[in-house]
């Protein structure tokens, strides 16, 4: 690459002086030499032969249009054809005004008029172009990236903004293209065969879009493309990957398109979209054109959002504990049974936010383990406060999740909930979900026989959710069933079949456990269900989840 | 001997032409000398007799950039006229140009 520095090594630039008048190439000569080294032609011929010598060291060429041979404008094109010496400027020595103009058009930088000025004039200006040109090298060094001449990604969004001022009601995509597992390939056949590769791939993506558009290499195989929407991903992803097919292994491009992007976005988070679409098919053998979906960003900045409010939501008490009423319906009336304890969050700002939104992320992430435990205290608080209260309580069972099924600590931290709140073990119900057991089960079957021995209630939660085998059943560590939602959203549709129901009822009474079934929501579910064997009922039919202060209204009205 | 006064005296403009000489007498001299040398004189003459115009339109306008150059106003000033009416390509009487031209080039020699 050519730098600057390299030009004045011996301290002085070198300047090329073009004209076929001795007295003119004199005067300048005598004008410059105290700041520069003259290099001097006397026609075309030899100017461009010295100019392809020097082009390397040579600063600026200050060309007389009319000279024998090749004249100066046929020069100036010759040097603006070729890409090693298009970019040393060019200043004119002109006595027409027509040529001035003209010249300039051709790529001149700049034109000195005949009689020369004032020689403080002709250094300003000489001084000048060699400046702009000097900074531009810099620039078009820093801009493009040396190994396939694309830009680099800080002047990629630059010229991307400024296609946007002057293309405002432009529909773009942004767009980024991906080697699938191009560190392998770089493994296998090593570097300089994945640099054939990359710079392949730059060549193909030049053709592919048209020259206004912005392209750009990011990063080692991910490239950047700004340009007006279009339909035809899928095929270009095809037309680069076969533009590599004589490698010695297949090319697979994966692309991420955020179409029609927003334009109130910063260019670069548009270009994180484009990334996050490409990186959600990594993996896929079969799928390489990917499309940015905004409702799954919102979701996963929500979900984000969450998790970072989390502690604070546990500091302040947002979560609250709602308790829903389980009615035993074994004998002639429904009698308030016990409850389950169930979280809600009211967050200040965003309102309530559904456990639906909140629990299974908790779960993936474990922060479920410290809201559980804050669960479990609230209710276990809730618990005693009526007890000592209006003398009177039933049982609430609580929900574990898997995580906490890993926990050596599980039984001494219940224990202690019970302690601290002065209630027993018969107060408070673990609601232990079926897939929980089924994962490890021996592990998971001890923990639970533990807090089992230890005296707790335990209902197996979603039950038949999960893959148990019937030959495991017997063996787990149980005090009732409980039936998963869909068994009763099944029974009661179109096709009103309870069979399986019954079946699930026959297993309890085959352990000797009652069946609890939640999602009870009309008085024909609650009939069949009481008609069936089934036990306890939780629903909708009976109660929604209560706040604490309305259900201790149905504990005072039971007692 | 060929002094700054002289040259005035000839009628050239020696303040712009020093200037661009950087104060240099001796080498402003010297470019002079060198003009008076200069085989585009020839070149013009016989082209405009020979009618070939190109090549006087050229020869005219490499003097025209010498001679300003040098301020030497009383050979410029037909040059310039000679070197506008040839890129017209005209086809007229050129000879009283040349004349004019030649008598100035013959006065300046004298002055050295």
């Amino acid at each position: 690459m050519k730098r600057s520095t390299d030009k004045y090594v011996d301290g002085k630039r070198h300047i090329l002086v073009a004209d076929d008048e001795y007295i003119n190439r004199e005067m300048l000569e005598n004008i410059l030499s105290d700041k520069y080294d003259i290099l001097k032609a006397e026609d075309g011929d030899m100017a461009y032969d010295l100019i392809r010598q020097n082009h390397n060291t040579l600063s600026l060429i200050l060309l007389d249009l009319m000279m024998p041979r090749l004249n100066g404008l046929e020069l100036l094109e010759r040097l603006k054809d070729d890409p090693e010496l298009k970019s040393i400027p060019v200043i004119v020595l002109t006595s027409d005004q027509a040529s001035e103009v003209e010249s300039l058009h051709r790529g001149a930088a700049d034109f000195i008029p005949k009689p020369y000025p004032n020689p403080e004039v002709i250094k300003a200006r000489i001084s000048r172009s060699i400046e702009l040109a000097e900074d531009r090298q810099i620039i078009s060094a820093t801009e493009k990236d040396e190994l396939t001449g694309l830009y680099t990604s800080e002047y990629f969004y630059r010229y991307g903004e400024q296609y946007d001022k002057f293309h405002p009601t432009s529909d773009m995509d942004a767009v980024c293209f991906d080697v699938n597992h191009f560190h392998v390939l770089n493994e296998r056949f090593g570097m300089a065969k994945g640099d054939e590769i990359l710079k392949r791939i730059a060549s193909c993506l030049m053709k592919s879009f048209p020259s206004d558009c912005v392209i750009c290499r990011k990063t080692a195989d991910t490239f950047l493309v700004y340009c007006p929407h279009r339909d035809d991903y899928s095929k270009l992803v095809e037309t680069i990957s076969a533009s590599c097919d004589d490698m010695p292994t297949s090319v697979k491009m994966r692309v991420g398109i955020y179409a029609s992007c927003d334009k109130k976005l910063d260019i670069q988070s548009r270009f994180d979209r484009a990334k996050i679409a490409a990186d959600k098919i990594r993996n896929n053998y079969s799928v390489f054109v990917s499309n940015f979906d905004e409702a799954l960003m919102q979701k996963e900045l929500f979900a984000e959002q969450l998790m970072d409010e989390f502690p604070k939501a546990i500091a302040e008490k947002q979560f609250e504990v709602f308790f829903q009423p389980k009615y035993d319906i074994r004998g002639d009336k429904p009698v308030l049974s016990s409850a389950e304890a169930l979280v809600r969050w009211f967050h200040p700002t965003l309102g309530t936010i559904s456990p639906g939104a909140f629990i299974p992320l908790f779960e993936d992430n474990g922060l479920i383990a410290r809201l559980d435990e804050y669960v479990w205290r609230r209710t276990a608080e809730k618990i005693a406060d009526w007890k000592n209260r209006i003398g009177s309580s039933v049982p609430v069972s609580v929900n574990l999740s898997r995580v906490e099924m890993y926990d050596p600590m599980l039984v001494e931290t219940f224990e202690k909930i019970t302690s601290d709140n002065n209630i027993t073990t018969k107060d408070i119900y673990l609601e232990i979900t079926e897939s929980a057991y089924v994962r490890d089960s021996d592990q998971i079957a001890d923990r639970v026989a533990q807090l089992r021995d230890h005296g707790f209630f335990i209902e197996m939660d979603d039950f038949g959710s999960g893959y148990s085998s019937l030959n495991m059943i017997s063996e787990l560590p149980l005090d009732a069933l409980k039936l998963d939602i869909m068994f009763i959203r099944t029974a009661f549709d179109k096709r009103n079949d309870t069979r399986m129901i019954s079946i699930v009822i026959d297993i309890a009474d085959y352990l000797g456990v009652p069946v609890i079934a939640e999602g009870v929501e009309t008085e024909e579910q609650y009939l069949t269900l009481k008609k069936l064997g089934c036990a306890i009922i939780q629903g909708y039919y009976f109660s929604k989840p209560l706040p604490a202060d309305e259900f201790e209204k149905l504990l005072k009205k039971d007692s | 001997m060929l002094t700054i006064d002289s040259l005035k005296a000839f009628g050239a403009n020696t303040d712009d032409a020093l200037a661009r000489c950087m104060g240099n007498e001796s080498f402003y001299f010297k470019l002079i000398g060198k003009v008076l040398e200069d085989r585009n004189f020839d070149v013009l003459e016989k082209a405009i007799i020979s009618k070939d115009y190109d090549t006087a339109f050229e020869a005219a306008h490499s003097l025209k950039g010498v001679l300003g150059n040098l301020s030497l106003t009383p050979i410029y000033d037909p040059v310039n006229e000679l070197t506008e009416l040839l890129r017209e390509k005209r086809d007229m009487d050129y000879t009283p140009y040349l004349k004019t031209i030649t008598e100035k080039k013959e006065d300046l020699s004298k002055v050295m």
